[in-house]
């Protein structure tokens, strides 16, 4: 049995009302991502080849074409971020597929272990519990029914917080561009952050995400979520292999299934320098824990104290007022505070 | 409970109780602002962090707990301060019609020496900023219930996210010009003779006698 933590049993339930209350009021039989139901993808490791002889592995192909007209176009020149010198751009990097760029939100990495290759398209997990939408300062992003989390470039200051708190480094910032252009472009805000959006547009039309329907190998496989982990975990069981994202930040749209353990494969990323521990080019961690989940105890708190208040200012006002009859002092209760 | 302490020549001012949530709901806004400012985030564009002992101040999850652990504080001390004073009726901060215009006769009377219009236990230009303050808190903790409960997991409608957003980081703002313009206000000499009751409760009498005459009489009335 799948352990459920408190706050995605309360998504899961919302979500599931939701949906539900959609599709009822549609008298559509499917439940997919038009009808805002958590979908999710199966990445199957086994038949992942990076399209070995293709010059960009077809998925990160499909994932430029389809969203290039949203490639940051900054304005030049670049102000530093004051009292920094430097900012990001990659704007002159637009061709690098060898990690995610502002321009690059897929990419393919590539590894060896224990004498096999192994290929892993890496993009965005979409977090069920995304500490990137949860802590944005600005709340421009988005936990989406369909389980995409989305970035809302016109809301996007590029403080960079969501990448900083993000276990994989995955949104990636392009200065010259955004709202703090028009705001104090040399004081604050450092440009948009660009990720993975499910192909949110494409999945609420009840389509798959362009680099599914790329993939030639039937590596991706896209659908409602619980089904898509019971595929992963019977995938994994076939092939005596392992699940990575079910449980990670306390986890995810994606499932990557592996025959080797994902273990070996971060060990062996970052021995082989696929990863460099820079944001854009994670490894696997495991043990991903969600820091804010953790956090949960004292958000309770903030929300219990308002009931714990009322009731102790209610004695202590009633004490107050006793304490003031009996000593005989029946002025106009007197107080001004 | 306010009172005349005429054999000291005092008057008591605050009692234990509004001087503990005062100081409660002050503490925790400096730990509000300063962890806030964290999430901003500012403090490793603005090098903050590279100052000596204030690493720490770059990892947003130490500096979020700190705001859940303030945050905590001044929602049980601003809701503590409504029931409590609105059960007893406590009202010497709620402004009065012409409190305005009385504001501006203070001001002019601090900057030109002249006579200031007697006032009751706090000056017109008090009652106004309370509200200012009373309700940049509340605007603050409505819309910061709102962030904390988007972020234990429940799904709410992304207007509602956004604008709260918004207007926490407004609040924040507010909140910082009203701390500053509440110390600013020790500038003013006058002002200067308040500043102790904050700690201790009391104030001189023969300040009270002076500058706050109408709550003298009430206070005198009250004691016979």
């Amino acid at each position: 049995m799948d352990k459920i933590s408190r706050r995605s049993f309360f998504r899961r339930t919302v979500a599931a009302g939701a949906a539900g209350a959609v599709i009822m009021a549609k008298g559509a039989a499917s439940a997919n991502g038009a009808a805002g139901q958590p979908m999710a993808t199966v990445i199957d490791l086994t038949r992942c080849d990076g399209c070995a002889n293709q010059n960009t592995p077809l998925c990160v192909a499909a994932c430029q074409s389809k969203n290039r007209s949203r490639f940051p176009e900054p304005v030049k020149p670049i102000m530093d971020y004051w009292p920094r010198k430097g900012f990001e751009d990659w704007s002159d990097k637009k061709g690098l597929r060898d990690r995610l760029t502002p321009y690059n939100w897929l990419y393919v990495q590539k590894v060896t272990v224990d004498g096999k290759t192994v290929y892993a398209p890496r993009r965005c997990m979409h977090c069920d519990e995304p500490t990137c939408a949860y802590l944005c300062p600005f709340g421009v992003i988005a936990k989406n029914g369909d389980g995409s989390v989305v970035i809302d470039p016109d809301g996007c200051f590029g403080g960079a917080k969501c990448r900083d708190v993000c276990p994989w480094g995955v949104p990636m910032r392009q200065a010259g561009v955004g709202l703090y252009l028009k705001l104090a472009p040399k004081l604050g805000g450092g440009g948009v952050m660009y990720k993975c959006d499910m192909c949110h547009d494409l999945v609420k039309q009840g389509k798959n995400p362009a680099c599914v329907t790329a993939c030639p190998q039937g590596a991706m496989t896209f659908g409602d979520r619980s089904a898509m982990k019971q595929l992963a975990e019977a995938r994994s069981k076939e092939i005596g292999g392992y699940v990575y994202g079910a449980s990670e930040n306390g986890g995810t749209s994606t499932f990557y299934v592996s025959p080797v353990s994902f273990a070996a494969i971060d060990r062996a990323l970052k021995e082989q320098k696929v990863v460099d521990g820079k944001p854009g080019r994670s490894g696997m961690p495991l043990k991903v824990e969600n820091k804010v989940d953790q956090l949960d105890g004292w958000a309770t708190g903030v929300l219990l104290a308002p009931v714990a208040a009322v009731f102790a200012a209610g004695r202590a006002a009633y004490k107050s007022l006793a304490s003031e009859k009996n000593a005989g002092d029946d002025s106009d209760k007197g107080g001004e505070s | 409970m306010e009172k005349l302490l005429e054999s000291e020549g005092k008057v008591l001012r605050h009692d234990r109780t509004v001087r503990i949530i005062h100081w409660l709901i002050a503490l925790s806004c400096f730990v509000l602002v300063f962890s806030g400012f964290g999430q901003m985030p500012v403090y490793k564009r603005y090098m903050i962090t590279d100052l000596p002992g204030l690493t720490w101040t770059a990892d947003y999850f130490i500096t979020l707990k700190m705001h859940y652990v303030a945050a905590v504080i001044l929602v049980f001390a601003s809701f503590w301060h409504v029931v409590y004073h609105g059960i007893r009726r406590d009202n010497g901060l709620v402004p009065r019609k012409g409190d305005f215009g009385e504001s501006v006769r203070i001001m002019k009377a601090i900057i030109t020496g002249g006579q200031e219009p007697p006032s009751d236990k706090y000056l017109a230009e008090q009652r106004l900023a309370y509200v200012f303050m009373a309700g940049t808190i509340a605007v603050l903790i409505l819309t910061g219930i709102i962030k904390t409960v988007k972020s234990m997991g429940f799904v709410l409608p992304e207007g509602l996210v956004f604008w709260s957003t918004q207007l926490h980081n407004l609040g924040a703002a507010l909140i910082v010009f009203g701390i500053v313009a509440h110390l600013g206000a020790f500038i003013v000499p006058a002002n200067l003779k308040l500043l102790g009751s904050m700690f201790h409760g009391k104030v001189d009498l023969e300040y009270v006698k002076h500058r706050h005459s109408i709550w003298y009489e009430k206070l005198k009335r009250r004691s016979r």
